[in-house]
């Protein structure tokens, strides 16, 4: 093959040329030296996503495809590349200051702006806290974060306070905190699923500014409740927020939500199922209406026995959908409510 | 000068006596411009052709060239070898007022010209060729190691690099200092 001499090219061509390689292929040309790796920053930002999981790989998607960068256990297999129809491996040596330093030299090199998934699964948080920090100094979004499967949970404890100098679009938290563990978000993330959420307060409720809230295992009342929807009755209050699901044994039906006792639930016939277009798991099926001040719509279920659980979906015409259920689809209804 | 001439020319349609209501605009003569490279072999293509370089259709915009002044007006692309533009001229007659498929075959296959090839593409701004030629170099390096792709794409070691850029701060410096010596000899 006639050689080519590829750095003489003008920036704006190598950036048309380095589109169309892949991650594996520009990780291979940024070690030939110092100036093919500056090319390839000054070739641009591309759209990639980076995922973590603590563990010794990690992975670009490129829209398409993804694309992992593994450790190599023996150092024949360095470089060693399965490509495949959307999943591609490539097996490397770390550099000297390991996972998190190939992290750093992946964002760089392919100037990537956003990070997919960031989790601590079966890997603990030591290699997640070191890439959170970069990520904090570096301002990136992350879209998904989710803590689970760790094995200390005092590194969650200690890990937490950075949550709220991170930039996150979704946080999950699948692990049971220490019962005098205490946490407030100043940060919120735009959404919010807390499997044992027993430190998530009222007051956090009230000051939260997510679109979305997912707590089970409350410990919200059905008095926390009600401040709560009183206080999104108010013009101006949470604007942003569609979807919230509360399961809380607490909740009960000693005292009022909205002036009403639970179970708060539509009994009338035709029965109605409210969801909101794309987002197939928000949807409330014999939901009261309740209105804001300035009129928003918002629909509210509270249910009791074993989990007693409150939704509550705030509707906009732009994309909630308000459906009847034929009286044959009730069952069906009933089934995917037990899902 | 020699000439290649290239395209079809095509003699104006006789107007027609009566204008029936649904009858189709009569068909405009085509115009045809003439480029050379390098080597002054000039080539004559069609306007339609020459669509394809958005830099080439800007210059010919509104220009309204009779034949003769085209002629006698060639557009010189002195940056341009001859056989780089005449690859360029006859993709773009091949390609003339239809877009390029995704799998061109009609493509120029000369590898070692590829880099001019680039070069001249780019300048001329004819994305669809630009798009492939890249698209041909990217794939040089498809599945090969570090080291191949230091071969096939020519990338000096940072030794390399380092020795270069050391070779040109001393020839700027021997420059800057010849020029110094030479205002001097001026001034005095």
């Amino acid at each position: 093959m006639m050689p080519i001499a590829l750095l003489k090219f003008p920036t704006d061509l190598l950036r048309e040329i380095f589109k169309l390689c892949d991650p594996f292929e520009l990780y291979k040309l940024s070690k030939c030296s110092k100036r093919a790796q500056k090319s390839i920053t000054l070739g641009g930002k591309r759209n990639w996503k980076i995922s973590f999981f603590g563990g010794n790989e990690m992975f670009i998607s490129t829209g398409y495809s993804n694309y992992y960068f593994n450790k190599a256990m023996i150092p024949k297999n360095h470089l060693l590349t399965i490509l495949g129809e959307y999943t591609n491996h490539i097996y490397i040596e770390l550099p000297v200051g390991g996972v998190v330093d190939l992290f750093v030299y992946l964002l760089e090199i392919f100037g990537i702006r956003t990070v997919k998934s960031l989790e601590s699964s079966f890997y603990g948080l030591h290699n997640v806290s070191k890439v959170a920090k970069v990520l904090i100094d570096k301002k990136i979004e992350i879209e998904g974060f989710w803590i689970r499967n760790i094995d200390d949970v005092q590194d969650a404890v200690h890990f937490m306070p950075l949550m709220n100098q991170m930039i996150i679009q979704k946080f999950q938290c699948s692990i049971e905190f220490p019962p005098e563990f205490h946490f407030e978000f100043v940060q919120y993330p735009n959404q919010i699923s807390i499997m044992d959420s027993f430190w998530f307060n009222i007051n956090q409720l009230l000051n939260s500014t997510c679109t979305r809230i997912h707590l089970q295992q409350s410990e919200l009342s059905n008095q926390d409740l009600n401040v709560f929807l009183h206080d999104w009755k108010n013009t101006g209050a949470f604007p942003k927020l569609r979807y919230l699901e509360i399961q809380s044994e607490k909740i009960d039906n000693q005292s009022p939500i909205l002036e009403m006792i639970p179970p708060i639930t539509n009994v009338n016939n035709p029965r109605t199922k409210i969801s909101i277009r794309n987002m197939f798991d928000d949807h409330i099926v014999d939901g009261v209406r309740v209105n804001k001040d300035d009129g928003t719509e918002g629909w509210l279920i509270v249910e009791l026995g074993e989990w007693p659980i409150l939704k509550f979906l705030i509707a906009d015409p732009a994309d909630t959908v308000v459906e009847e259920i034929p009286e044959d689809d009730e069952d069906d209804e009933d089934d995917e409510d037990d899902w | 000068m020699s000439s290649t001439e290239q395209g079809t020319s095509s003699a104006a349609p006789a107007e027609p006596t009566t204008a029936p209501e649904s009858a189709a605009a009569p068909e405009v003569p085509e115009s045809f411009y003439y480029v050379h490279g390098k080597d002054k072999v000039v080539h004559k293509v069609s306007a339609g052709a020459l669509q394809h370089s958005a830099l080439i259709h800007g210059m010919i915009s509104n220009l309204g060239y009779t034949e003769e002044q085209a002629k006698a007006n060639p557009f010189p692309f002195e940056n341009i070898d001859g056989d780089i533009l005449q690859m360029v001229v006859d993709w773009c007659n091949q390609h003339k007022g239809k877009p390029t498929p995704p799998e061109d075959t009609n493509l120029p296959k000369q590898k070692e010209k590829l880099f001019d090839l680039v070069l001249a593409v780019n300048y001329l701004e004819i994305k669809e060729l630009l798009t492939y030629c890249c698209k041909q170099v990217a794939m040089m390096v498809k599945g090969k190691s570090p080291e191949e792709i230091r071969e096939i794409w020519m990338i000096p070691t940072d030794a390399e690099d380092e020795a270069a850029e050391k070779e040109a701060k001393k020839r700027a410096g021997k420059e800057a200092a010849g020029e110094t010596a030479a205002a001097a000899g001026d001034a005095k």
